[in-house]
């Protein structure tokens, strides 16, 4: 206790630089004083008696260094004093500090970037409470078979059976429902969940109580906050009033935080009705019995006392007697969980993937830029010998030089990362803003939270650390004697040269590894604009609507499409307006399995996926889809046979070379008669293998198998689409005035979205490679131009025997192409080994693409005699005499 | 001369806080001066190591210091025991008694080789 009193007491002296040397002086003074009256009446003469006091004293300039020391806290002075002078010589060497921090800057800016993505999508838990003991469980099945969703029958076989679980709550992802009144009529996503959801997954509402067991089939709501302040004005009595979604009345229950989006994270939901209750809201809801359709996620938390192990049993025994129970349908199920929040398993892997390949790279950038920094700090220890070796010899240590150095490099490493974090600011803000290529809300925002700023000061301070090593112990060994003198240790130098060849060649051999995984990308990028998406998209306009949203019966959504259809044909410059249930390429679609009728045998043929759209007369004109055979769709009526135009893939994979037109197929409960066959579009992403589609008539679909993300209208003009969105939208108030309309866009811009994935890789990848590629430029500079600086003398020595600038040019040159061969011999092979990880991610090319791994060494070569030619040159250029004479 | 022993920091805290005690409010010089009486000059006290002592009692809290006229009418620093200090003292003496006496003990033993 008192011992902390007088510390506090020293480090508040300390930071004050308070002194209270006048004090202690005068105290001092008085001392002497006395003692020297008692000498003099001792009969010494006051000369004497004064002389003899300050003998006794032991010396007035030591008691008052004693009494200094034990005043403040001297170690903590020399830091402060070390930590002042250590900014200082930063700040003189402005050229050098400023390329060190840039350097540094940018390597930890691109992996803050990175690693804010990483902590965002993988390490982010739920904003629910308790989220580390919330799991969402999932099926897996053997074999190739659909999603990791659950039936409603298997639900509630688990409710009852998973005893180790202690509440299971279902909920169904994704719920449209249209709001109007006050501003435009908008489209809103929710959920829709069991009573027990907000109970299993601990989430407090800001308002309400929420929703109660009985409230299962009960018209109660509960909503985002966000949502409550957008469209409801933040009415703090809203809990028990009504609100009317999609024409349907529901009662507020309660609002829930508006960090809360979904349990997954990427849903962007804004509302929460109970299960029951979707169907008022979403067009057609899987049967309760069946034990085929895979639709709902499931969330629970483990009973206290549990072991996960335990738990896992448990499901593989439930799983297995299902197994027994309905072979039909339960078969190769198995039931995973994992902690709520993160990714759906296939996404998950897929997603490790690529932040792998780019943690990867932004390291690599991180070590190139480290080597460079510490090369130029390499540089300037030796230029700093002098003063270290004066230091040294005026008694300094070696310790409270090494101290010194690392000072200075630990505050290169926090000012980049400061530089660092401004920068993914700016970046995880653009990444943020990108469109993904789907039709549903997701929230894909990325921010710098906590854990990321912990990430970046952890290796900000880990990089200035490293960083400092090398220099650090170079500048506090030098050789005094030597570096007295003029010279700084010339015979020191080749050792030193020799190092800064090892971190030269280490940087550049990481740049081939960085710049071959950029090419790859870069080239990806460049066979994904030649895929051939197998329908148009100049003069295009896209418009969506969701009537049924707006209470439309199926007729009178028919209706109101074919009215909108004939308005936005009238207009002027409009050739072709038609409509589809989801525009293709959307990310995902309806898909279901087919098979001939009339083919009994085992092993006929079938289509085990096949996407379906519905489409209108004239679609495959007005998007530039070749028909192959047969015709189009013309007005089938509603009731009447249902007929469908497939597609090549699904032709070949079904009918193998036999004429389809006129054959049967059977899929999804319904009978299609096949008129006519198409040419092959891409269907749900660029990079996906042919798909099979089958089109089928909208007329006859829109009653039993409604769309569940609305309908497109589709308008071709041969000149400028976007010029004719106003007039369009116009049209749709003019038919329904409550009808919201949303996504208006041209089909470039839609097709554009779809391009995201190759498009963000090579952008991140070009951004990162021209990064390293640039650094390591500089390394390969930095390195050459001290060379020659350091061989001036031999250099005018060689001259004035008469060496020709030419051969010194070679001489130079020659240095400079041999570390970079050297560098590029170790980082090809690794390049060619990383680049595998990157093959799930490229369109069209090979990860052993030869067009990148010939093209990266030939690009470095000749960077790096861009970079040796400059100092090289300036050797050739060294006047001789002058030369010699410098010292 | 003869050597004289260096006083180590413990035990001229002990010494300062004794010393206060018996002789109420004190300036340095005259701490150093009863202290080296005391010890029958046999003590030699110099700035470099009374001073600091004191500076440590003072911001420990055991004394505290005050600036005043000597009985010759010089200004001169007093310092003074704190309740804390009386504390102190207290049980130091007794810890420095336990030691002697334990240390007495072994070295009064008669040999027993």
């Amino acid at each position: 206790m008192n011992k902390l009193r007088a510390f506090w007491t020293r480090l508040i002296n300390t930071l004050r630089g308070a002194s209270y040397s006048k004090d202690f002086a005068d105290e001092l003074e008085t001392h002497v004083a006395m003692d020297t009256e008692r000498g003099v009446q001792n009969g010494l003469s006051p000369e004497e008696a004064r002389r003899q006091a300050l003998i006794r004293s032991g010396g007035i300039a030591q008691a008052h260094d004693a009494y200094a020391e034990r005043q403040g806290l001297p170690r903590l002075d020399s830091l402060l004093r070390d930590i002042n002078y250590s900014l200082r010589s930063l700040t003189r060497n402005r050229l050098v500090t400023a390329v060190a921090i840039l350097s540094i800057g940018l390597g930890i800016g691109s992996n803050t970037t990175i690693f804010s993505i990483v902590s965002r999508f993988v390490l982010r838990p739920a904003p629910v409470g308790d989220p580390s003991t919330l799991l969402s469980l999932h099926i897996n099945h053997d074999g190739d078979r659909c999603c990791n969703q659950f039936p409603w029958p298997v639900f509630n076989d688990l409710r009852e059976q998973a005893t180790y679980l202690s509440d299971i709550a279902a909920y169904d992802d994704l719920v449209p429902a249209s709001i109007s009144g006050g501003s435009e009529p908008e489209r809103v996503w929710g959920q829709g969940v069991t009573p027990n959801f907000f109970r299993v997954a601990q989430l407090p509402m800001v308002m309400g109580a929420g929703f109660h067991d009985a409230d299962e089939k009960a018209p109660v709501v509960v909503l985002s906050e966000r949502l409550w302040k957008r469209r409801f004005n933040s009415d703090k009595e809203i809990v028990g009033k009504t609100v009317t979604l999609s024409g349907h009345i529901f009662t507020v229950a309660g609002i829930v935080p508006a960090a809360f989006h979904s349990i997954d994270q990427i849903i962007n939901a804004e509302f929460w009705i109970p299960l029951d209750m979707t169907p008022e809201l979403a067009a057609s809801l899987p049967p309760h019995d069946s034990r085929e359709y895979h639709w709902l996620s499931l969330i629970s938390r483990v009973r206290s006392g549990v072991t996960r192990d335990q738990v896992t049993a448990q499901l593989n025994t439930i799983a297995d007697r299902l197994a027994v129970s309905y072979p039909a349908t339960d078969k190769g199920n198995h039931f995973v969980f994992e902690q709520a929040g993160s990714l759906p398993p296939f996404y998950r892997s897929m997603a490790l993937m690529f932040l792998t390949a780019l943690s990867i790279v932004v390291l690599l950038l991180l070590a190139i830029a480290g080597f460079n920094v510490a090369n130029l700090l390499f540089a300037q220890s030796i230029n700093r010998q002098r003063e270290m070796a004066v230091r040294l010899a005026l008694g300094a240590s070696r310790g409270r030089l090494l101290r010194l150095v690392l000072l200075e490099s630990l505050f290169l490493g926090l000012a980049g990362g400061t530089l660092g974090v401004m920068l993914s600011l700016w970046s995880t803000g653009a990444l943020s803003s990108l469109k993904l290529p789907a039709p549903i809300p997701l929230d894909t925002q990325v921010s710098i939270d906590g854990r990321t700023l912990a990430y970046t000061f952890l290796i900000s301070v880990l990089c200035g650390l490293l960083l400092g090593m090398a220099p650090a112990w170079a500048a506090s060994r030098p050789r005094v004697a030597h570096a007295l003198k003029a010279d700084s240790g010339f015979a020191a130098a080749g050792g030193r040269f020799r190092a800064r060849s090892v971190l030269v060649v280490a940087q550049v051999a990481m740049a081939v590894v960085l710049l071959a995984l950029t090419g790859l990308f870069l080239r990806s990028l460049e066979s994904a604009s030649e895929i051939n998406i197998g329908f148009r998209t100049r003069g295009l306009l896209l418009l969506h609507v969701d009537p049924r949203l707006n209470g439309y019966s199926p007729s009178k959504t028919s209706a109101f499409l074919e009215q909108l259809r004939e308005r936005a044909a009238a207009l002027p410059g409009v050739d072709a307006a038609v409509c589809s249930d989801v525009p293709l390429l959307s990310g995902g679609n309806r898909s279901d399995g087919f098979t001939v009728v009339g083919r009994t045998q085992k092993d006929a043929p079938s289509v085990p996926t096949a996407d379906l759209y519905m489409v209108t007369p004239g679609f495959f004109n007005a998007l530039g889809i070749p028909a192959l055979a047969g015709r189009d769709f013309s007005h089938e009526t509603a009731n009447g046979p249902r007929v469908a135009v497939i597609n090549k893939a699904f032709a070949e994979r079904l009918f193998a070379g036999a004429d389809p037109i006129g054959q049967r197929v059977d899929g999804g409960g319904s009978t299609y008669q096949i008129i006519g066959v198409v040419g092959n579009a891409k269907s749900r992403t660029l990079g996906e293998d042919t798909r099979a589609i089958l089109y089928r008539s909208l007329d006859q679909s829109v009653a039993n198998d409604p769309s569940g993300m609305g309908y497109t209208l589709i308008v071709h003009t041969p000149g400028n689409p976007a010029g004719i969105a106003a007039a369009l939208r116009r049209e749709v108030y003019n038919l329904d005035p409550d009808m919201a309309v949303y996504n208006l866009e041209t089909m470039d811009e839609h097709v554009r979205a779809a391009y995201i994935l190759p498009r963000v890789a090579a952008l991140l990848f070009g951004i990162f490679g021209a990064i390293g590629l640039v650094l390591a430029t500089i390394g390969l500079y930095g390195v050459m131009s001290f060379a020659v600086a350091r061989r001036t003398r031999e250099i005018g020595i060689r001259m004035a025997m008469g060496a020709r600038p030419s051969a010194v040019l070679n001489l130079v040159l020659r240095r400079g192409l041999s570390l970079t061969l050297t560098a590029i011999a170790l980082g090809w092979p690794a390049a060619w080994m990383l680049a595998k990880l990157s093959s799930s991610f490229l369109y069209g090319i090979q990860p052993h693409d030869a067009v990148t791994f010939t093209m990266v060494p030939v690009v470095l070569v000749v960077v790096a005699l861009v970079a040796a030619w400059i100092p090289a040159h300036r050797a050739a250029s060294i006047n001789p005499t002058q030369a010699l004479r410098m010292e | 001369m003869a050597e004289k022993p260096d006083v180590w920091q413990g035990t001229l805290a002990l010494m300062v806080l004794r010393t206060l005690e018996t002789m109420g409010p004190q300036h340095g010089y005259g701490l150093a001066r009863r202290i080296e009486q005391i010890s029958g000059d046999l003590l030699d006290l110099n700035y470099g190591t009374l001073y600091p002592a004191l500076l440590k009692l003072e911001q420990e809290g055991y004394i505290r210091s005050q600036w005043g006229n000597s009985e010759n009418n010089r200004r001169a620093k007093f310092y003074e025991l704190t309740k804390a200090g009386q504390k102190r003292l207290r049980k130091a003496a007794q810890e420095w008694n336990q030691t002697t006496e334990i240390l007495a003990r072994f070295l009064d033993e008669p040999g027993k080789a």
